[in-house]
Order: C-alpha cells, then structure tokens, then sequence
C-alpha cells in the first residue's frame, strides 16, 4: 500500500515542480493534469485503505474539473497563440507591474 | 421508491431558479440576431430571473437551517445572506455591463450568461456541506470565471490574464485536492457533519499530518479570496480583464470564499486544542499580511482600477480578520462588513466604468474636478470613498469598528491595532481621488455622456444604502442576528 501512496506523492510533486520550472504553456497544462492524476490515485488508495467509497466518487468529479479546465486553458493557449505566434511564457509577459 | 433525499427540494428554489435562468439566457441569447446590438428582452430576463431568485432567497431566509441532499448543502440564514450579497452584486455588474463600453457589443449577451453561472458556483460554494461539493462548487466559480477575465478575446491584456487565472487556479485547486485527499485519509469521510465528531477524537500523530494537510486545503479558498501568498495573480487579472469584469470578481467569487472559509472554520476549530491554536495563528497573520500588502501595494498605485483591486484585497484581509475571534459576533460583523462593502464597490466601479468610457484610461487624473461639472457624482463618489476609508457616518465606518469590537472583545489586539493602521494608510489613496475631484480646478468642461439622468439616479439609489446602513446599523445587525453557523 505505502508503495502506491509514494507513487502518487511522487506524480503530484513532478507535477507541482513542472508547472513551476517548464516555460511552454502545452508543458504547464499536462503537468497540471499530472497533479490532479496523482491526487485522484490518492484518493483511490485512501479510499481502499478506509473502506468508504465517497472519496472514489470524488475521482469521477476530478477527472471531469480535470477535463473542463483543460478545455478551457488550451483554448486560451490557442487563441494567445494566434496573436502572438508563441507559447513560451517568457516571450508573452505583457502586464507589466 | 426512496425520495426521501428530495425532501426538502423546496429550500433549492433559487439555485434552480438561476440554473433555469442561464439555460433559457442561452436560448434566448440565440433568437437574436447577430446585428441587434440592444437586447432588451434579454436583460429584462436577466433581471426578473435574479429578482425572483433574490425573492426566494427572502423566504429561505425565514426557514430554519437544514441540510438537503443527504447532508451535502446546508440552507442556513448565514449562507441565504452571502447569497444574497451575492444576488445583487451580479444585478450590479449586469447593469453595469450593459452601460460600459469595455465589453464588445457582440459579447454583452455571453458575460450575463458565464456570471449567471458563476453566482451558481458561488451559491453552491455558500452552502456547501461537505468536500465534494465544496470542490465542485470552487471549480464551478473558478472555470467560468477564466473564461469571464479572457472575454476582451482581441485584447492581448486579457487573453493574458484569462490565462494566467487559468494555470494559478488549477495549480491552487491541485494543492487543494492535495491536502483535501490527506484530510479524507486521516479522518475517513468527506461529510463536514461527520468530520466534526471526528476531529476531536485524533491522536497525537493523527493531528501532526491532518494540520499540514489543513494548510494545504487553505491555499485552494485562500486563492478565491485572494489572500496574501496567493494575492500575485489579482492584480494581473483585475487589469487585464474587462471593468464590469473586475467589478464582478471583486464581489462575487470574493464573497462565495469568505462564506466558505467562514464555514469550515466555524465547523471543524470551534473546539480548543492545538488544531485550533495553528489555524488561529494562521488567520491572523494571513489577514494582517493581506490588511497591509493589500493597503502598501494601493498607494502608488497610477491606474484607479487596480487600486480598487488592491483595496479589494486588503478589505479581504479585514473580513478574515472577523473570523479570527471565532465567535457569533464575528461572524455577524463579517456578514454585514460584506453588505456595506458590495454597495461601496458596485457604487464606485459604476462612477469608474462611466469616466473610464469617456477617457479610455482610468488615471487618477481623470477625475480631477468633477465636482465642478457634475456635482452629484462627485459627492456620490466621495462617500463611497470616505465609507471605504472608514469614516464615521458613513457604514464602512460601522463595519470595521463591528470587526474591531470583536477582535478587542477576545483580546487580540495586535490585529486590532493592525487593523487601525492599516485604515489610515488606505485613507492616503481614498482621499487623493477626493482631493483630485473636489480640490483641483477642472482641466476642461467636456461632457461625460453616460452621466444621464437615469445613470446618476441609479449611481445615487447606490450610494443611500452606504449612508443609511451607517446610520441604521443596528437594523441590519439584527438581520444578521441569526446568521449563525448551522452546525450538524
């Protein structure tokens, strides 16, 4: 069981620590989704250990949030995209201090 | 057949009133033409949908608390009012919205539609009751939300800050499933009615991983409301969007996240031990740190919209600081702190959104003058900004002193202090607009065109709730006599 829970300790913390460092916007979104994969495995394995199912049910929600705001951001890459012809997050900065 | 969780369907009235509403909105949204750039039929429908929901929000208001759906949403007098705060401050921002010239004529009819179903997410997040729909309820704010602050699509600023909301919101919601999934672990329940007989009960080892955990799921609320380690991406985004957009954002998500954060501090550290001494000491430091950064970033600040969001920050700060004292009166003060401030900014980003039409830019220099060409406005305004500083009569004045009873009734005078200071440094930027309007002589006499009569009526009928709650507080107050926490 630990080995699973240093599994999903170790997604969320690649995740946290790509969404930090990569400087593409495609590379922020998957390490986004790679948190929130390794918080649904979490809550699975939780969920096994305690015996109550309302945390599984909370997987199903995280994987449908999980998909909205995919959608919602890669649209926004795509429209950022068509303007300025980059996805990298240094050459986008536009509001200044 | 077992229904018994439809029981009392009748307390979700209003919720399903605006799901309704933002459904037949889309529907309607798409009987028009795309030419008809007035669609009086759609806002009509806007504005009797989130009366009627404002109505049944009235009567919930009488009923007693109760869960609904199996425990999962709580209808107590405590949630109905932030949901009204909640109410009229999207039928500001629609009105508003329809004046303003920031957002496109082609999209006005999608902002009402996403805010309409922003204030659902909002309304779900008041009364939530346990952490599935605590979550659905953040992520239903929060995704709409994106798409509200990226609205201006041709606007480079925009599109920038939609997407910064987008990549901060999700790393925050991600740290709070993060700390959401240890909690669950440690305690074995999801329901906040069951966590309670829980918590106490923990033991040593079980405490030391659930306060981490508890840190981790405060970044997920304390990034709606904008709190200070999570405050970078306010500015950015309260800038780059819209200003019936920026109007909207600093009312409504801000209120859904006071309500919730009030609500989970009520519920699980109302019973001393060391949790209660860490997440004590963690909302005070955090709101004296919001109070002050908030307050210290406004002063030089050359754009009056992100002032006011900067303001919006550190008014944050003070409502949190109503909920160190953990106690009724806190929660009280809170509550009527969050009617006097909806009034105070919807009433200042109208008499904002109107001059910043005429000028394209919102500089203090904008207002210099003003009284002497429209003199009703520029009382209005100095009101609003003598109420956001905190002077007596006016209730914004009332509203600290409630917060700084309760912070001096349970000894927390440091805050208290903090909290006195921090008014003062905020009167240097209220008042220079003040200063500007009234004491400087005008640089032209052009007519602002959305100052009509009807504008400066309805910028007016804002304005008397600011001086009249100072006055007849006490009304009000015992309004939010009952807002007490239902705890189940």
């Amino acid at each position: 069981m630990s080995i699973y829970y240093y599994l999903s300790a170790f997604l969320f913390c690649l995740g946290l620590l790509g969404t930090i460092y990569k400087k593409d916007l495609i590379s922020i979104l998957l390490c986004l989704e790679l948190m929130l994969g390794g918080v649904a495995l979490l809550f699975v394995l939780f969920s096994r250990a305690t015996g109550f199912l309302d945390a599984q049910l909370q997987v199903f929600f995280i994987m449908i949030i999980s998909a909205c705001e995919v959608a919602i951001g890669l649209s926004m890459i795509i429209s950022l995209y068509r303007k300025k012809n980059t996805v990298y997050t240094d050459e986008l900065k536009i509001i200044s201090e | 057949m077992h229904l018994t969780y439809l029981a009392n369907i009748g307390h979700y009235i209003p919720e399903m009133l605006l799901v309704v509403l933002m459904v037949g909105l889309i529907i309607l949204e798409a009987t028009y033409k795309e030419s008809e750039k007035n669609r009086p039929y759609f806002y009509i429908t806007t504005y009797i949908g989130l009366a009627a929901t404002f109505i049944a929000l009235l009567v919930n208001l009488k009923a007693l608390p109760l869960t609904i759906f199996t425990n999962s949403m709580t209808i107590d007098p405590f949630s109905t009012l932030m949901k009204m705060i909640m109410v009229l401050g999207t039928f500001g921002a629609v009105y508003l919205s329809k004046i303003n010239r920031d957002i496109y004529d082609s999209l006005k009819s999608e902002y009402v539609i996403i805010s309409v179903g922003v204030l659902i997410g909002g309304m779900i997040l008041a009364s939530a009751n346990n952490m599935l729909m605590l979550y659905i309820g953040i992520e239903t704010l929060s995704i709409l939300s994106y798409v509200l602050a990226s609205l201006s699509k041709n606007n480079d600023r925009s599109s920038e800050a939609g997407l910064k909301y987008v990549l901060y919101g999700g790393i925050s919601a991600g740290i709070m499933l993060f700390g959401m999934s240890h909690i669950f672990g440690i305690v074995g329940t999801i329901q906040f009615s069951e966590m309670i007989t829980v918590l106490p009960t923990l033991e040593a080892w079980k405490i030391a991983v659930i306060m981490p955990s508890f840190l981790l799921f405060f970044v997920g609320i304390g990034y709606k409301i904008a709190c200070v380690p999570f405050h970078m991406w306010s500015p950015d985004v309260y800038e780059g969007s819209p200003l019936p957009v920026t109007a909207f954002f600093s009312i409504v998500p801000k209120i859904a996240g006071i309500a919730v954060l009030v609500r989970v501090t009520m519920m699980f550290f109302g019973h001393t031990g060391p949790m209660q001494i860490g997440w004590i000491g963690l909302l005070s430091i955090i709101s004296a740190l919001t109070m002050t950064v908030g307050n210290v970033s406004a002063i030089n600040q050359k754009s009056v919209k992100r002032m006011l969001a900067y303001s919006s920050i550190s008014h944050a700060g003070v409502m949190m600081a109503g909920l160190v004292v953990l106690s009724e009166i806190g929660v009280r003060s809170i509550v009527f702190y969050g009617i006097t401030y909806l009034f105070m900014t919807v009433a200042a980003f109208y008499i904002l959104g109107i001059v910043q039409d005429k000028y394209n830019n919102d500089h203090f220099e904008r207002f210099t003058g003003l009284i002497y060409r429209y003199p009703m406005m520029a009382i209005m305004m100095t009101i609003v900004m003598f109420s956001l500083t905190g002077i007596p009569p006016f209730s914004g004045f009332v509203a600290k002193f409630n917060i700084l009873y309760a912070l001096i009734s349970k000894k927390h005078f440091a805050l208290a202090i903090i909290l006195g200071f921090n008014s003062i440094v905020s009167a240097y930027y209220y008042l220079k607009i003040v200063r500007l309007m009234i004491l400087k002589k005008q640089e032209s006499d052009e007519t602002i065109s959305h100052f009509g009569f009807l504008n400066q009526m309805i910028i007016t009928a804002m304005t008397v709730p600011v001086i009249f709650l100072g006055i007849f507080w006490e009304r009000v107050m015992m309004l939010a006599q009952g807002a007490n926490i239902f705890i189940k």
